[in-house]
């Protein structure tokens, strides 16, 4: 068997086909037998993690996220944070697959299957995070019912939507052969299992016929390349989350790009550990060679180096611009404040640690050296977004500490173990994938041999907080005006005065008996209209009376001004036509007479002359804020969603072709 | 001229007076004719000015009740899409008095109160702030700013929050889903979230509005409303009311009036003659709450500190609970 494909470049024997190909089936097929004991002992374990974040979840579920560590100022924390790492994790994936497939890197075909499905995996876990975030989980339902386009969820819905529904069907389309392969068409039906019987009838009746691998090829070439877009898109609307908001450390024009690259930098580390565990656990030494390893490797020292270079460029503006509110967050987050020395530790051991290792050649240890470098980046990134999301809600605009609130944050043991349950979920599906279908591409790799020699394709087959109003002591409810003590003597004498005088006034108007009446009118006056009030008792004008005129506004009377009454016993003011009033410009106007504190007599009534009110706006613009979208932002929306949709339904009708041109 | 004025006025002033006595007289007359059955209901006069000075007898309804909805009947809180509705014809507007300001948090207590609202959160609270070393500090009484373009309702996945078109900006704690995203989006720290599940014993009862926020449910987001219902009865906010140093102005833009707890202003004049301003408004949040800057001020400000600037003094723990336990 060695000898026949160590000889498969040359030009001298000629291959047997068939045995190489059943050679590979043979040795690809491994993992799908059933699980040992150890496998049994590593699923139980894993399911047990899995019932324990269940358990933490329902705990929140029952008592509100107050459970959490998560408190005002720090409302969000490490649910975010593994939303945003497995949205990140899952971008190596399809991304990588579909990079290698479109460039035609022939050493791709044993880690594409790997890596489509730590995508789908990842997305299975990583979207859920936002609803485990959730206070309402209940009312999930409301974001299709009163869904709002102008909201960045709206966008990653839509977009991770996309991407789980793309990355399922370029994870599919690229399983048909192998479909076929494992389930080959047999004289009687009662001799195939179950799984083969579910693979019979997922693999659309491929049958290899170059008619329906021309379709097949049509199909995934397709995928490969529209799912590139797709995939940079989710990562750059997860961004956006933060991205569209206003604040220091998120408001920022790169995070788009910043998060793409952070994505796929995890997610290459990502599928670096994977392949090495797989390789280990089910031997395909052969098939992941130090070929995948090397390059995968150049791959992740250029995004490492990337993610260095946008992590300068970044930070480096924030603080020598050093914006208040920058300046702060900087300081919370790489100087003295709480999170320097997470900071500084993960850039030494989550960035500079993996790119020194991985630079410095030692040939030997290649692989060893990439998985501690990859988990080192794993858990790096992991960190670098928790320091992206927990500091800059420390340093909002407005310091928390000006109203005596020190925000701190302190994950609970619910958050802990859904945590864990999550990556329990993803390593468990990881686990069962690997035990119903081929963990690598058999037809590809039997492709790859056959056509372009097993070197070519890198396969070995030898093989193979509160509250404000705080410390500072309570400061005196002084009188409006500062009084020093000399001068409250000067005030209880003139209050005696003043008294005195009220007293007498008290006293005037009670001398003739009956009360003082008002009639409100107006008139033209010198210098434009003006408001007049007759004062009469028993019918007779009475001089000097102070009569102070007010206009009724919504929640209280602004005040004219107070005029004294001829001897005509009318007193007039000018009448304030720049007051806006109703829609012909009237005006709620009020006279009245008041004896020392006491109104002794009013009068009301509507006098025309104001500002007409100025109309307000009734409908709402088409605005971000608006209930209205604005026409451009929908219409991008539903361009892209349309360009991508179309192009699936073009992929799925390839697929019905397949099926249709299969020997029934 | 002018004597011809007063002449002319003299002269209306008798007409009218004998008018009045005419009227007077007349009544007198009537009420002895009549027998005391009762009459069927005559159209009720009353006394205008006409603009020469003339007394005359008009009918009521052409004297009261101004065409705009300058009264405001009534006071029930709205539910459901009419909540979503602002109060008609108006533009709610705050303004607030840095110079007036003691920093003794009266409003953040009168505000709880009337709302309900736990003391480990403040829909109105108070910052006490220092721009520089160099500059004196001063309080800082914070509502919602009840933005133009408020960056929390762009955000919102379900339109849970809504700006209405008074200017006003509610939460339907109904339709919220808890994400939060609205809290990180508001670069003031306005919003507070229900973590657990709320103490609604003394409103059991109430009808759930976005005008009024209670009853509170868990999982939700809730903030300073403005008092919308209490505008609508026509009254001003609790924080306004409740400031015994008369620093919180609350009224209508269109009206241009806006009114603390002593007197009604107008909004312009305030605006200009105390060169108003807004907090952070270069983040173009057009926010609809006004800061008179702490000039001349009434009161010693609080006691300057030594740092870079901004956060000063973090509180010992427990000093609020001191506080809660006063109100």
């Amino acid at each position: 068997m060695k000898t026949e494909l160590g000889h498969a470049n040359g030009t001298a024997p000629a291959i047997d086909h068939d045995r190489l190909r059943s050679d590979i089936m043979v040795q690809l097929r491994r993992s799908l037998a059933a699980p040992s004991h150890g496998e049994w002992l590593w699923i139980g374990s894993l399911a047990a993690v899995m019932l324990a974040g269940v358990f933490a979840y329902t705990w929140q579920c029952m008592n509100g996220l107050k459970v959490t560590g998560m408190r005002e100022y720090i409302f969000w924390g490490v649910y975010m944070t593994n939303f945003v790492f497995f949205i990140g994790v899952s971008h190596a994936g399809t991304l990588i697959s579909a990079i290698l497939r479109v460039t035609g890197a022939e050493w791709r075909r044993s880690i594409t299957r790997m890596a489509e499905a730590i995508t789908v995996f990842a997305l299975a876990v990583g979207a859920p995070m936002v609803i485990i975030d959730m206070g309402r989980p209940d009312r999930i339902l409301n974001v299709v019912l009163h869904g709002r386009i102008n909201s960045p969820i709206l966008w990653d819905v839509c977009s991770i939507a996309t991407y789980m529904s793309g990355s399922l069907l370029y994870l599919y389309v690229a399983m048909i052969p192998d479909f076929a392969l494992l389930a080959p068409r047999r004289a009687m039906w009662e001799r195939l299992t179950l799984r083969e019987r579910v693979f019979r009838f997922l693999s659309l009746g491929f049958e290899d016929t170059p008619e329906q691998r021309k379709l097949l090829e049509k199909a995934l070439a397709t995928m490969a390349v529209i799912i590139i877009p797709v995939a940079i898109s989710v990562h750059t609307v997860v961004s956006w989350i933060f991205g569209m908001t206003l604040r220091p450390g998120w408001h920022s024009t790169i995070f788009g790009p910043y998060f793409v690259i952070g994505a796929i930098f995890s997610g290459t580390a990502g599928i670096i550990t994977a392949m090495v565990v797989f390789r280990k656990v089910y031997h395909l030494e052969n098939f992941l060679t130090e070929r995948q390893f090397q390059n995968l490797g150049r791959l992740l020292i250029a995004l490492n180096l990337l993610y260095i270079y946008f992590t300068l460029a970044e930070y480096l503006t924030a603080w020598y611009g050093s914006e208040e509110a920058d300046h702060r967050l900087i300081d919370t987050l790489m100087g003295k404040g709480p999170y320097g020395t997470s900071f500084w530790a993960w850039a030494v051991f989550g960035l500079f640690l993996p790119a020194i290792m991985m630079l410095v050649p030692h040939r030997r240890s290649l692989i060893p050296r990439l998985l501690i470098a990859s988990i080192l980046i794993n858990i790096g990134m992991w960190a670098k977004r928790y320091l992206i999301i927990v500091p800059t809600l420390m340093t909002p605009y407005i310091p928390p500490e000006a109203a005596g609130v020190t925000p701190s944050y302190l994950p609970t043991w619910v958050e802990w173990t859904v945590t864990l349950g999550g990556f329990a979920t993803f390593l468990m599906l990881f686990t069962v994938f690997a035990k119903v279908f081929p963990i690598i591409s058999i037809w590809e790799t039997v492709e790859g041999v056959t056509e372009l020699g097993a070197k070519n394709i890198g396969v070995d087959l030898e093989l193979p907080t509160m509250t404000a109003r705080p410390p500072w002591p309570r400061p005196p409810i002084r009188p409006r005006r500062f009084v020093p003590a000399p001068a409250a003597v000067v005030g209880i004498v003139v209050l005696f005065v003043a008294l005195g005088i009220v007293a007498a006034a008290g006293a005037e108007p009670s001398q003739p008996g009956s009360p003082l009446q008002l009639v409100i009118g107006s008139r033209a006056g010198d210098d434009g209209p003006q408001l007049t009030a007759l004062v009469r008792r028993d019918g007779q004008p009475v001089a000097d009376v102070p009569v102070e005129f007010l206009v009724r506004r919504a929640l209280g009377q602004l005040r004219l001004g107070t005029q004294p009454t001829g001897s005509n016993g009318i007193a007039a003011i000018d009448l304030p036509t720049t007051l806006p009033g109703g829609p012909q410009g009237e005006l709620a106007i009020v006279a009245q007479i008041k004896t020392g504190k006491e109104v002794t007599a009013t009068a009301e009534a509507s006098v025309p002359g104001g500002a007409s009110k100025a109309a307000r706006n009734e409908s709402f613009p088409r605005a971000l804020w608006s209930p209205r979208a604005p026409v451009a932002l929908v219409a991008t929306i539903v361009l892209l969603l349309s360009i991508v949709w179309s192009t699936y339904s073009f992929v799925i009708v390839q697929l019905i072709k397949i099926r249709k041109t299969s020997k029934p | 001229m002018n004597e011809t004025r007063r002449e002319f006025l003299g002269g209306s002033l008798i007409a009218c007076g004998a008018l009045g006595a005419g009227l007077l007289a007349a009544k007198t007359v009537r009420k002895l004719q009549e027998p005391p059955t009762p009459v069927p209901p005559a159209p009720t006069l009353v006394p205008a000015l006409t603009a020469d000075g003339k007394l005359v007898q008009v009918e009521a309804t052409a004297m009261a009740a101004p065409a705009h909805p300058t009264h405001m009947t009534h006071s029930a809180a709205l539910t459901g899409a009419a909540a979503r509705q602002g109060i008609p014809g108006r533009k709610w507007v705050m303004v607030i008095d840095l110079a007036k300001c003691s920093g003794c948090s009266n409003c953040t207590i009168a505000c709880n109160k009337m709302h309900g609202t736990p003391t480990d959160r403040q829909w109105m609270r108070v910052f006490r702030m220092q721009d520089g070393p160099q500059q004196a500090p001063y309080w800082f009484p914070k509502p919602c700013f009840h933005c133009d373009n408020p960056p929390c309702t762009k955000v919102c996945p379900v339109g849970a929050t809504f700006k209405r078109d008074d200017g006003i900006v509610l939460i339907d704690n109904e339709r919220c889903i808890g994400c939060r995203f609205c809290m990180a989006a508001c670069p003031y720290s306005t919003r507070y979230f229900n973590w657990g599940r709320p103490d609604n014993a003394k409103m059991k009862d109430a009808t759930y509005s976005p005008e009024t926020g209670v009853p509170r449910r868990v999982g939700t987001v809730e903030k300073c409303d403005f008092c919308p219902e209490m505008a609508r009865a026509g009254t001003l906010p609790a924080c306004v009311t409740s400031c015994d140093m008369a620093a919180i102005y609350f009224g209508d833009q269109l009206e241009d009036a806006v009114s603390n707890s002593e007197e009604t202003v107008r909004l312009a004049q305030l605006l200009e003659e105390r060169a108003a301003y807004r907090y952070l408004a270069e983040l173009g949040t057009e926010p609809r709450v006004y800061y008179l800057p702490p000039k001349n001020r009434d009161f010693p400000g609080p006691v300057p500190k030594k740092s870079r600037g901004h956060p000063i003094a973090p509180p010992a723990p427990g000093a609020h609970d001191h506080h809660a336990a006063t109100t």
